[in-house]
């Protein structure tokens, strides 16, 4: 256990308690096994099946697959794999083509760019300013502000979203609308009603599917000529048109089927956080005569940020994962409307293009951590102090 | 006396339990009719699915058990119950493990500070990156092993030492979590060969394995909220009282983060019940697990949907089963105050 | 601990196959020993009734004359090419014989994963090799002059109509519009809602990039098999690029895009075999298996109401040197019926057993011997006519003797119809072979699928879907090399001539 080598004393981060002796003594004592031991046998599991094919397949997505006689052949071709997503030609799947935005994403974009000169701004006039902060938040801004001119470039009216905007799309809209039912659904489930554990059960039951089921199911669903909506559809006039045929329709049939699944989770990990909250506080207000909301929003949501940053971060990263919905749901069209980057990686992928579908993953991957990294640093620590 | 407090703080006014059951009311309508129409489809046969929604058996159309005989008694059956039986050792063995694991680590991870050295993580990755340059280059893969680890550990003693910079506990938390932003695809050959050279393809143990490592992150970011929120003193008063960590950690944090042990606990084992494309990769037939067979219901005549909704249906009842079971476990609720007051 | 139980096991194993050994030659002498005793062969195929039923059925029978086992091991159809081509190229081996589509063979012929069956097939007497069809025989079988595989099923596309509706089933594709046009929107099974006039699978990643090469192929390929279907035989040039042949087959498919049901662009064979057989659509083109499906009265609402008929020709088709269509002449379509050119199309090819090069030399006996029972027409004759089965007739016994369609349900009517269809389809010299060129997956199900996905929702226009497919083909071409891809191709094709 090198790696993860421990030094010094009791120093618990979170409550900073150092000076208490016989936690002290106890921890010397234990010193040498304890404090590794809790956390030697995760970090050798994830070692060993994360490091390595992560290597292998960073080398993967910089070469080329080939069958030869008695096994594969790698070819390294350098950044071929990307080249081709960015400016080759799978540039238009991926990122998109490029039109002249609508007047309301350019005021999105213009908001975007401002909000960031105000952030860079009120950082340097903080006080705190170093150079490495620096060019750090530099980067983060100039990346939201091109992911900004990406999006508002390809959702206006002559244009089209690449498979990138098109899995943003997802995860935003779909973390916000599960995150706000999960928490209403679990505060109204800690209520003292009857037959509340009925609905507590019921509602975890999507979560229990396995996706590929649920992205049968939801192809049954949202079938309008023999599916059960088709009565609906028909009274509606709507009987010669399909929603899976039109861009939005198909993506909102993918986000409703992963709003169904995912809510559960949110609910579940809330309901977990709503029960564990302590009671004094709540009583106290109470007695000072608070109202409901106050107390939901002074006290409540506060005790839940914690919890609720890590579910958003953890979320996040499954959902810009979203693979089976779209996979089944219309296989990621109509044209390529509904396609996500994995489902983009998985598409090559089947026909065994594993350097390209590698590289796609890996564009994820930079994605994912940039932003996973930027929520970390810059929401999650704000949350957690708040 | 517990109960009684919480129940006058958080008892509706009647217009409030009115609109709080329209709502739950709502969504479980929502949660529940697609179920309703896969208990139906099941019953229905091929025509009955193709020429039009049909809703209630007897009425709109004759229900058939043939799909039902299919999957459980007719020729399906062997690969039902031997995938089924894996599914059920695979997924409890590896959440199990996930939870001990992880909650352990998400435990060190909130209670002691650890500072890896920068240097001694670089080096280790280029041991790494070494050997497997080596392994393509034709060295057997046993004696790389062996000579990159008595190469890491000659460089660890003699320059590992000089290096300052050391990372944190946050940053060994995001190390293990983004250990799953890679999207499946990606790793899923890697790990093949992995497993293949260590030969361990189509067994539980390698499904057990890939399932601990993909869900002990997540174990360890939702144990460590629930662990940040148990006071540190509770901790200190034992230490007094002369527990060891091992001791404070298994009868004081681990009880009173029921809730959300039981909560990660039910994700977890959802994620192994039904995770496909390891299992799909990692076993050719005696290991093989529900969701292929879920999927293999799509092959060239289109989705068999009544055999979709068949094998769906008995997928969750267990599963259901246990959150059934385990709800009352989430709903014990304020313990904490419970301790303190 | 792991490590001994592993030797003992391994050890147990040497002496059980040395015990074996021993043990059958020991015995040779007596009558009763069977040839293939206390051998197992693993047979790698995808999950359902259609190929793994058939292969369950017959492993004991197998068994009981020659005392091999029979071990059917079954992954889902979407993800079988991936997973045998994985085990097979990391060395594994875990399968000895892996049931396919021979449209994959350029991948795994190229890695030399696969047996040459060639000498094999001569000398079996059971497999009545002749009695397969020639083209079965000659390109699904064989690739680049050998033999790897033993065909279990025969495909093509062909279009199915009602034959209560339409009297005179399509020639041309302007017939076709003409007819799902006169269907579109009218109660065609009595249940006074509106049904369609075509229903084609157009689901992207599904079916799609073969329905778009039954309709273009009447248009590019006028010159028999040898001509080939995809490509120029001079410099692999795609004949799916910007010319007026490929341009009117994508005006044609855009147009049944239009003449279906709402949700067509999101339909795959299984939606529109359930359309089809319940009575919803006027006309379908799809593989055999609409025959046996339309007789079976859990599937079906159109007994006896099904006709079946070789894909619709063109009147002009493309000329190669200018990339405009021209007449069809005695000399532009030599094979021409009534001046229309018809390109039936072989897609995918057909269910065949192969057997893995690396399994030991008795298993490999023992799995063609499994095959070769599994085809021989005893028992072939019967699976071809159940519907559950997924195998469609491939041997000319199939269609000389109709008693056994007549006993699975299927009226004479139906069967002559049904079986004429098949027939006309296979004894045409213009049959165009799906696409066998290593990475052809590549080919088609990426670049060719989803151009034509996004043509079809309106991504792109016309011109633009036809740069793209010549210009993902192209680019894959010179990456894998020109030169070889352009020999693999004409190898594929010179055998038929």
């Amino acid at each position: 256990m090198s790696v993860a080598e421990r030094t010094q004393g009791p120093a618990l981060s979170e409550s900073g308690l150092e000076a208490h002796s016989p936690l002290a003594r106890l921890q010397t004592w234990l010193e040498a096994s304890a404090t590794s031991a809790f956390i030697l046998h995760a970090v050798l599991v994830v070692l060993f099946l994360a490091i390595f094919p992560l290597i292998v397949s960073l080398y993967v997505s910089l070469s080329r697959l080939q069958f030869v006689p008695g096994g594969f052949q790698l070819t390294f071709v350098g950044l071929d794999n990307y080249a081709k997503l960015v400016v080759g030609i799978d540039r238009e799947h991926f990122m998109g083509r490029f039109g002249e935005p609508h007047p309301i994403g350019w005021l999105f974009f213009g908001l975007v760019v401002l909000s960031q000169i105000l952030l860079m701004y009120r950082y340097i006039r903080g006080g705190n300013a170093a150079v490495g902060g620096a060019i750090g938040r530099i980067v983060t801004a100039s990346a939201i502000t091109a992911g900004a001119w990406l999006i508002v470039h390809t959702l206006g009216p002559a244009s089209r979203p690449g498979t990138v905007v098109v899995t943003l799309i997802y995860v935003f809209a779909g973390i916000v609308i599960q995150y706000t039912l999960g928490l209403g659904l679990a505060y109204l489930c800690i209520q003292q009603i009857p037959a509340r554990r009925f609905f507590r059960v019921v509602f975890l039951i999507p979560m229990m599917i396995t996706p590929v089921g649920i992205a049968y199911l939801f192809r049954m669903l949202a079938d309008t000529t023999k599916g059960p909506v088709y009565p609906i559809w028909n009274i509606l006039g709507l009987a010669n048109t399909s929603w899976v045929s039109n861009p939005w329709g198909a993506r909102a049939a993918v986000m409703i089927g992963d709003v169904w699944q995912w809510t559960p989770f949110m609910f579940i990990v809330l309901l977990a956080a709503l029960e564990s909250q302590s009671i004094e506080p709540i009583e106290a207000a109470v007695v000072d005569g608070a109202s409901r909301w106050q107390i939901f929003w002074e006290i409540t949501i506060p005790t839940i940020l914690p919890v609720s940053s890590t579910l958003i971060l953890i979320r996040m990263i499954e959902a810009f994962k979203i693979v089976d919905l779209p996979n089944v749901l219309t296989n990621g069209g109509p044209g390529t409307a509904t396609e996500s980057l994995t489902l983009h990686a998985y598409t090559i992928w089947r026909t065994l293009d594993i350097g390209g579908s590698a590289a796609v993953a890996y564009m994820l991957l930079f994605m994912v951590t940039f932003i996973g990294v930027s929520y970390a640093n810059l929401i999650r620590q704000r949350l957690a102090e708040a | 006396m517990k109960r009684s407090r919480y129940r006058s703080i958080f008892t509706p006014s009647p217009l409030g339990m009115a609109v709080t059951y329209v709502v739950l009311g709502v969504w479980a309508f929502v949660v529940l009719f697609p179920l309703y129409w896969l208990f139906v489809t099941s019953f229905k046969l091929p025509i009955d699915v193709n020429s039009g929604p049909f809703y209630i058996p007897f009425v709109d159309f004759k229900p058939s058990l043939h799909a039902w005989t299919y999957i459980l008694v007719g020729d399906l059956r062997n690969d039902t119950f031997r995938t089924y039986r894996n599914t059920v050792v695979v997924s409890l063995a590896s959440t199990t493990l996930a939870l001990t694991f992880g909650s352990a680590a998400a435990y060190g991870l909130t209670r002691f500070k650890y500072q890896p050295k920068l240097g001694a993580i670089l080096m280790f990755i280029g041991c790494v990156v070494l050997s497997i340059i080596a392994v393509v280059l034709g060295v057997p893969w046993q004696i790389t092993v062996v000579a990159a680890i008595a190469l890491f550990i000659i460089l660890l003693q003699t320059i590992g030492k000089r290096f300052k910079r050391a990372l944190g506990n946050n940053d060994i938390a995001f190390w293990l979590i983004s250990q799953r932003m890679l999207p499946p695809v990606a790793v899923v050959i890697p790990i093949y060969i992995l497993f293949q050279r260590l030969g361990m393809l189509d067994t539980w143990q390698a499904l057990i394995i890939a399932y601990l490592a993909a869900n002990l992150p997540i174990v360890v970011w939702l144990m460590r909220d629930y662990f940040q929120t148990i006071p540190i003193e509770l901790e200190e008063c034992a230490a007094i009282d002369g527990a060891s960590y091992y001791r404070s950690f298994w009868s004081i944090i681990l009880p009173l983060s029921l809730p959300g042990l039981v909560a990660t606990f039910l994700f977890v084992l959802v994620f192994s019940w039904n995770e496909y494309l390891l299992a799909l990769f990692l076993t050719n037939a005696k290991a093989q697990t529900l969701p292929l067979t879920v999927a293999a219901q799509n092959a060239t005549r289109g989705p068999e949907w009544w055999y979709l909704s068949v094998l769906i249906l008995i997928m969750i009842v267990p599963v259901i089963g246990m959150a059934i079971a385990l709800e009352r476990y989430i709903a014990r609720g304020l313990l904490i105050g419970a301790i303190k007051g | 601990m792991k490590r001994h139980v592993a030797l003992t096991l391994g050890l147990m194993a040497v002496l059980s196959l040395i015990v074996t050994a021993c043990g059958g030659a020991a015995t040779t002498a007596a009558p009763a020993a069977l040839p293939y005793q206390g051998v197992t062969v693993n047979v790698l195929t995808f999950t359902g009734p259609q190929i793994a039923e058939p292969l369950q059925r017959h492993g004991p029978e197998f068994e009981k004359a020659t005392g091999a086992h029979i071990n059917v091991a079954t992954v889902p159809f979407s993800d079988l090419y991936q997973k045998a081509l994985t085990d097979f190229s990391t060395g594994t081996n875990s399968y000895d014989v892996i049931v396919f589509d021979p449209q994959w063979m350029g991948d795994y012929v190229a890695g030399g994963y696969l047996e040459d069956l060639t000498d094999r097939v001569k000398a079996n007497k059971d497999l009545q090799w002749d009695d397969v069809g020639a083209f079965f025989r000659d390109f699904s079988a064989t690739y680049q002059g050998k033999t790897y595989t033993i065909p279990l099923d025969g495909d093509f596309q062909m279009v199915y109509y009602r034959s209560d509706l339409i009297k005179t089933p399509p020639e041309t594709w302007d017939d076709f519009i003409a007819l799902a046009k006169e269907y579109q929107g009218k109660d065609l099974n009595g249940d006074s809602k509106p049904d369609y006039g075509t229903c084609i699978a157009m689901k992207r990643s599904a079916q799609s990039y073969w329905m778009v090469s039954s309709i273009a192929s009447a248009f590019l390929q006028s010159q028999g098999t040898g001509q080939g279907g995809f490509f120029t035989t001079d410099n692999l040039q795609p004949l799916y690029g910007p010319n007026e042949g490929f341009g009117a087959a994508l005006d044609v498919y855009k147009t049944l895009s239009t003449l279906g049901p709402p949700d067509q662009l999101n339909l795959d064979v299984g939606d529109t075999r359930g359309l089809f057989t319940s009575g919803r659509c006027a006309l379908s083109i799809d593989w055999g298996d609409i025959g046996p499906l339309a007789v079976d009265p859990a599937t079906s609402k159109v007994q006896d109401k099904v006709g079946a008929v070789i894909l619709p020709g063109s009147k002009k088709v493309l000329d190669r040197a200018s990339g405009k269509l021209v007449d069809c002449d005695a000399k532009t379509c030599p094979y021409a019926t009534n001046g229309v050119n018809h390109a039936p199309f072989a897609a995918f090819g057909g269910w065949s057993g192969a057997i893995n090069k690396n399994s030991k030399a008795n298993v490999k006996d023992a799995a063609f011997a499994f095959l070769a029972y599994v085809s021989a027409p005893a028992q072939s004759n019967v699976d071809v006519t159940i519907g559950k089965t997924g195998f469609n007739p491939y041997r000319l016994s199939q269609f000389k003797s109709r008693d056994a369609w007549l006993k699975s349900g299927m009226s004479e009517k139906a069967t002559a119809d049904y079986l004429g269809a098949i027939e006309a389809s296979l004894n045409s010299p213009n049959m165009v072979l799906d696409l066998r060129i290593p990475q052809n997956a590549y080919y088609q199900g990426t670049v060719l699928d989803t151009a034509i996905a996004q043509f079809l929702a309106g991504e792109i226009d016309k011109d633009a879907t036809m740069k793209q497919i010549s210009d993902g083909w192209n680019k894959k071409t010179d990456e894998l090399g020109r030169d070889k891809q352009l020999a693999a191709y004409k190898a594929t094709l010179g055998v038929t001539k």
